[in-house]
């Protein structure tokens, strides 16, 4: 060691930390970007910027409670709450006895943007609750490639859903833009897990089962 | 203790970087889900969370392949140690205020049910590596570093000669 030249020649070590820096950076700041509201992405059917860029059912009503829904197609427990609460939450948008807004987050992973997008252009054929029930009732196993866009345009069929349009919008990925918008609003809105339900920008209260408690749920979004 | 300490400097650099990179790495593909367990520790103002949740795993990168090459040993080590404080920090009022959630220490995060929580662990691993990092500002001479010998004695903990 004592032949080595102390403290003389570090150029080495700091080109080393400038491209690991640098580098970092660069990937860093369009991160950061994209994360950006984009408000030219283009939206489906029915969704409010205004709402977090939900889709909105009975957006006119007024009077009503409003439920805002939270989740991911891929996430398990939201396929348990739609299976629970889903009929009644539908009956309520059918008998015109509240506003609902479902934001599909896609914090899962590739699959869940997909499967997001594809809700989105089910949304511009009318068909997005038929569409949504069908996605939470056939979930894969995350990212394992069940839900690549060819299988998710092919449910279109069993969703009832005839147009032409719908298959290029699934594997173009129309509504991709809009689905990342989805996920910036649900940052900003704080929500930390799926699936996360507000009714009249409150949230219904985990530890008291009203997520997973059918009557409680119903008792909740009564009590607006 | 002379011949030792550029070995076990060696030694901390290496699963402090290691473990380092390894967080990074394991958040970088599930940004949405690392600003969402930063989020859920409920300390800092939304925006912000957002942003750390973005910024962090490109920061614990940058310092753990810093580290793991052995560049700036000592302010990456001073870095590390800070960021392990904070996490401690975090990871201690949410024990506190009873919050039930995922550190998120290694991708994954945000609120789990109650009772699942798992604060000690976090706690634990993270004193560990404060500590390594302490050691490396403190002793940064380690072997196979891109660093140079500290050129005089003046500098902490390399005794008194060159």
């Amino acid at each position: 060691m004592a032949k080595s030249q102390p403290g003389k020649d570090n150029f080495t070590r700091n080109l080393v930390i400038a491209v690991v820096v640098g580098v970092l950076l660069i990937m860093l700041v369009p991160t950061l970007l994209s994360r950006q509201t984009d408000s030219s992405a283009s939206i489906p059917a029915n969704v409010s910027a205004d709402r977090g860029y939900g889709v909105v059912f009975n957006d006119d009503l007024t009077g009503v409670p409003v439920i805002d829904i939270y989740e991911d197609f891929q996430c398990p427990v939201c396929a348990q709450f739609t299976q629970l609460n889903g009929p009644y939450i539908e009956s309520l948008i059918a008998e015109k006895k509240a506003t609902v807004v479902y934001h599909t987050l896609s914090f899962l992973g590739p699959e869940s943007v997909n499967a997001a997008n594809a809700a989105a252009c089910a949304a511009d054929d009318g068909k997005f609750l038929e569409y949504h029930r069908l996605l939470m009732m056939n979930q894969k196993p995350e990212n394992s490639g069940g839900w690549s866009n060819n299988f998710l345009a092919s449910l279109g069929q069993t969703a009832g859903i005839t147009s032409q349009k719908f298959s290029s919008c699934v594997n173009k990925g129309d509504y991709v833009g809009w689905v990342s918008n989805v996920a910036a609003a649900g940052a900003n809105a704080n929500v930390n897990s799926t699936p996360t339900v507000f009714v009249n920008g409150k949230e219904i209260d985990r530890n008291a089962s009203e997520y997973f408690d059918a009557a409680k749920f119903q008792a909740a979004v009564e009590r607006g | 203790m002379k011949k030792i300490q550029p070995w076990l400097g060696l030694a901390a650099r290496l699963i402090l970087g290691g473990t380092l990179i390894a967080a990074g790495y394991l958040k970088f593909d599930e940004l949405d889900k690392s600003q969402m367990a930063v989020r859920a520790y409920e300390l800092l103002p939304i925006p912000l969370a957002n942003f750390m949740g973005i910024f962090l795993p490109f920061f614990e990168l940058a310092v753990g392949i810093l580290l793991v090459i052995g560049a700036g040993v000592r302010i990456n080590g001073a870095l590390s140690a800070l960021l392990m404080i904070a996490f401690m920090i975090g990871i201690s009022q949410a024990w506190a205020r009873g919050l039930s959630i995922d550190c998120g220490c290694f991708g994954g995060g945000g609120k789990v049910p109650e009772g699942e929580a798992n604060y000690l662990t976090p706690l634990l691993r993270d004193t560990g590596l404060a500590l390594l990092g302490i050691y490396l500002t403190l002793f940064p001479h380690t072997k196979f570093g891109l660093d140079k010998k500290p050129q005089s004695a003046t500098q902490i903990g390399e005794g008194t000669h060159g």
